[in-house]
């Protein structure tokens, strides 16, 4: 039901001409459309061949979002033209089509798909069973597995994941989302017998997946491919832990009788290095089983010892304590040296001990020598708050923290700042006109 | 004709390359993958200069700033990783995560100051 919203519509198209090379150009185009909810980018790149330019090359085929042909970017993001309408983007907008990322560019809109379906390949996207059956193995749609590899099985390479990828930009060798994607599907297929070749294969540029979600936002089929991704690489952790050895597909298809289409397929496949031979398959497979054992006991001892470490730290820090340490007495020079009224800085230099540590340190205190009672009152130059070094000034007559602006009148009390108790006082005492302050 | 061969394919149009709309239309996934990168570069910078200047109150703020985007963040990524949460939520925890973690950033601004 047409409700005749439309108007002048301007079209910029991305136009490489392979016998003139070079970078490429935009090309602009005006279109006059009835009907913008009813019209999708391809019947505008239809019409725009037919009635204003018909070198204009692009891609399609079904026309109904089955078949991924016809990926390229439109104003910015990734999508098939046959499934992007031209009311999605606002009135007068102007619409920028070009082709997608990463693929070389053959002519206008059209990329040459042979590197992502080469990458495909590189992941051995094929199925290839465990056992020969006579009847089919069923994996029932409830299943966990099932249900965990969900619409991944959708996928209609289309390349608009591999081009919104920006990872896909700086890695030559990864792989790209919809390959891994694919890859994932049968990896977590348990009736399939290649996990350990393509988990190989697959390990080698998984991780260059940084969870951006650019191919998720793009998917004309709605799969998540970083989904995909993370189960891979959460796969490959758990494979050194498996107690099960690594299927051993020779033997198994060796001992059974094949029909000569199979043979013939097994040479291929032996000669491209998938499947070795029986011997050495079973010399790996020792290897394997190793080598699992090896990584387990390993991260269980590794395991076993930060635990007992941690643990024993910790008890030994509920214990407490258990012998008291004798207090040491810090001499900090001649009563007649502090001047009467007046606060002193002293730097005392003592040694701490502490287990087998031995540390020379030198600390900062306070005295006050009060006028009237002839009274002394020592104070920790740590302030209260989080612990930086107080100092006294003169002009405002306070205890002053640089830290947090902390301020202690001469009593030690707070007067302002954070500090929420008034200033340490250490222990002393007079020998023979010597002060000796207290340090723990 | 050896003209039109497979030699004179143009080279592969890189991202954002010949692309008047791409930067407008970033899908917010990149952006927080972009801004934990930008935060642990600040990161690093405003530490070593906080190691450096002692009180400059501006200097702790915005070191407290990058950390709390890049830990957010990070988290998020931590959490899609191990599959704690379905990433059909990736856009909300960029929003919810970020939201928590402002917050609890606030709360300490308050306790230290």
């Amino acid at each position: 039901m047409s409700t005749g919203q439309g108007g002048k519509r301007r079209i910029e198209i991305y136009r490489y001409d392979p016998v003139e090379g070079g970078d490429g150009h935009f090309d602009h185009f005006d279109l006059q459309i009835e009907d913008e909810t009813n019209t999708t980018i391809l019947d505008v790149l239809l019409r725009l061949q037919k009635e204003q330019d018909s070198s204009l090359a692009f891609r399609y085929a079904c026309r109904v979002n089955m078949c991924g042909s016809c990926g390229m970017v439109i104003n910015g993001r990734e999508g098939l033209a046959c499934k992007t309408n031209v009311s999605d983007f606002s009135k007068n907008l102007t619409i920028t089509i070009r082709p997608l990322n990463h693929f070389p560019v053959v002519k206008d809109l059209v990329v040459d798909m042979g590197p992502f379906f080469k990458s495909f390949e590189n992941t051995l996207p094929f199925f290839e069973p465990k056992e020969i059956k006579e009847e089919p193995e069923i994996i029932r749609p409830d299943s966990r597995e099932r249900q965990a590899i969900g619409l991944a099985t959708e996928c209609i390479a289309c390349g608009c994941c591999v081009s919104s990828c920006t990872m896909a930009n700086y890695h030559e060798d990864y792989a790209g989302p919809a390959p891994l994607n694919r890859a994932f599907t049968l990896l977590m297929d348990s009736r399939d017998s290649l996990f350990d070749p393509r988990m190989e294969k697959v390990l080698e540029s998984c991780y260059n997946c940084r969870t951006e979600f650019n191919c998720t936002e793009v998917c004309p089929k709605d799969i998540s491919c970083t989904r995909a991704i993370k189960y891979i690489q959460r796969l490959a952790v758990k494979e050194p832990f498996k107690a099960v050895p690594a299927t051993n597909t020779v033997v198994s298809t060796a001992s059974v009788p094949q029909p000569a289409v199979d043979h013939i397929h097994e040479q291929e496949r032996v000669s491209s290095g998938i499947i070795t031979s029986p011997a050495v398959a079973k010399a790996t497979e020792q290897e394997d089983m190793g080598r699992r054992k090896f990584l387990t006991k390993l991260t269980f001892g590794i395991g076993a010892a930060s635990t007992l470490a941690v643990g024993g730290v910790l008890a030994s820090a509920f214990i407490g304590p258990t012998d008291k340490k004798p207090s040491l007495w810090v001499p900090a020079g001649k009563l007649e040296n502090f001047p009467v009224g007046k606060i002193s800085t002293v730097n005392l230099r003592y040694e701490e001990k502490t287990a087998f540590y031995r540390q020379q340190i030198v600390k900062p205190i306070l005295i006050w020598r009060q006028p009237n009672e002839n009274k002394i009152v020592v104070y920790n130059t740590a302030c209260t708050h989080l612990g930086c070094t107080v100092h006294w000034d003169e002009t405002q007559h306070l205890f002053l923290c640089a830290c947090h602006g902390g301020a202690f009148d001469i009593e030690g009390i707070v007067k302002a700042g954070p500090p929420p108790r008034p200033l340490d006082q250490l222990a002393f005492r007079m020998d023979s006109g010597n002060l000796l302050i207290e340090m723990a | 004709m050896e003209e039109n061969s497979t030699t004179n394919y143009r080279k592969p149009l890189q991202w954002g390359e010949f692309d008047p709309n791409r930067r407008k239309n970033m899908f917010v996934g990149m952006w927080a993958w972009m801004w934990q990168r930008i935060s642990a570069i600040a990161i690093v910078f405003l530490l070593a200069l906080h190691v450096t200047l002692t009180y400059k109150p501006w200097l702790q703020f915005l070191l407290l700033l990058a950390v709390t985007f890049h830990a957010t963040l990070g988290l998020r990524v931590i959490l899609l990783d191990f599959n704690l949460v379905n990433v059909k939520y990736q856009r909300a925890l960029i929003w919810g995560l970020t939201g928590l973690g402002l917050v609890v950033m606030a709360l300490i601004w308050r306790s230290i100051y």
